[in-house]
């Protein structure tokens, strides 16, 4: 098997080095800043991809459980899995995602230690995306964009208003922040 | 509070789209701490005054790809000018980058698109995708260009981020992986 060079130094073609491999990213995958991705829940045809991006943690949103195979990934890449869909007792899965999951979300998204990260729920629109709101509310964005950012991924029927509400009055000074990343710290200081 | 451009979001490493920024995003862009903006789109330089002298106070270089808004059948995208606008994007020098269009929508689609599926291996139907969450609905032909775009580069390999390199080495990787396992 020839495993051809990617040389270091030097003026290359790109189709001398370029292979036709491709690699597909799970539904509505996005980065959100460096090593912070978004997806819904992945498959069997985007863990190839999934492995480029050398994830340590998986925050799962959804209440639902995720499928075996994506369990497994997680367990053979040292991928540590936060299943933080069904906090709350008595709380049931049809219910809108709960403060406390937004919060804890939020403080493994704000831990340096914890990177890279990648957040997830069954489809990557609408509980991803009230944390990923959240999150852009902490980092001072106006309400209009990230209502804007969230739209992209809310899908053909559209953002939901119940998670525009949620994400209005989410408290944000709840979310304890320790050792961020440092892109956190740049656009708050 | 801060405002991002309309249609901003991050593509890879330190590179950024967005549609054309105003005033009101300045605050925001200058959390980027960006090297480079390249703006591809039909704004000239004179009606763009303002915008680039802003940037220069902030010492970011700024590169004007001119390109007509596509109106088929006869003003189609230049690879040229895609071409143009990929050079400055494999040289690590110019990041953090951002490149942007009027709407952040067509042109920068198309760019975004030729960067995903042609250098970074992704497959074309989450490229088209993520083309369609930026234009939500009107793509005509831009996904035949992404697709039959062929990229003609000479890369000066240390200057290549550190991302890309990567890719190319597990695409090359993976490939000749899954070659063997079909031969035996």
């Amino acid at each position: 098997m020839q495993e051809a060079e990617i040389p270091e130094t030097g003026l290359v073609n790109l189709s001398d080095i370029k292979s036709h491999n491709i690699f597909i990213p799970p539904l509505n995958f996005a980065p959100v800043q460096r090593q912070l991705y978004r997806c819904g829940e992945p498959t069997v045809l985007n863990f190839e991809f999934l492995q480029l991006l050398k994830i340590r943690t998986v925050v799962w949103l959804a209440a639902e459980d995720p499928k075996d195979a994506f369990l497994a990934f997680t367990d053979n890449n040292d991928i540590s899995f936060e299943h933080l869909g069904i906090l709350a007792e008595g709380a049931n899965p049809w219910d809108d995602i709960t403060d406390y999951t937004i919060k804890a979300a939020l403080e493994i998204l704000l831990d340096k230690s914890r990177y890279p990260v990648m957040v997830c729920c069954g489809m990557g629109r609408h509980r991803t995306g009230t944390v990923v709101g959240c999150l852009r509310k902490l980092q001072g964005w106006s309400f209009a964009s990230l209502v804007d950012e969230y739209g992209r991924f809310a899908g053909p029927k559209g953002e939901r208003v119940s998670v525009e509400m949620k994400i209005e009055q989410f408290d944000t000074s709840v979310v304890q922040v320790f050792d961020p990343p440092e892109w956190y710290i740049k656009t708050t200081s | 509070m801060l405002v991002p451009p309309i249609n901003f979001s991050l593509v890879v490493g330190e590179l950024y789209r967005s549609g054309h920024p105003i005033p009101l995003n300045h605050e925001f862009l200058e959390t980027l701490n960006l090297k480079t903006i390249i703006y591809i789109g039909d704004r000239s330089d004179e009606e763009n005054k303002e915008y680039w002298e802003w940037a220069e106070r902030q010492g970011i270089r700024h590169i004007t790809a001119k390109m007509a808004s596509v109106k088929e059948p006869f003003m189609m995208n230049d690879p040229q000018v895609i071409s143009q606008c990929i050079e400055h994007l494999v040289r690590k020098e110019n990041y953090p980058v951002l490149v942007h269009s009027n709407k952040g929508k067509h042109r920068v689609g198309v760019l975004a698109g030729v960067f995903r599926y042609q250098l970074l291996g992704w497959s074309l139907s989450a490229t088209y995708d993520e083309y369609m969450r930026f234009a939500k609905g009107k793509a005509e032909s831009d996904f035949v260009f992404i697709e039959t775009f062929e990229p003609d580069f000479v890369l000066e390999m240390r200057q290549v981020p550190g991302w890309l390199r990567q890719s190319l080495i597990e695409q090359r990787k993976l490939s000749s992986l899954k070659r063997g396992l079909l031969q035996n």
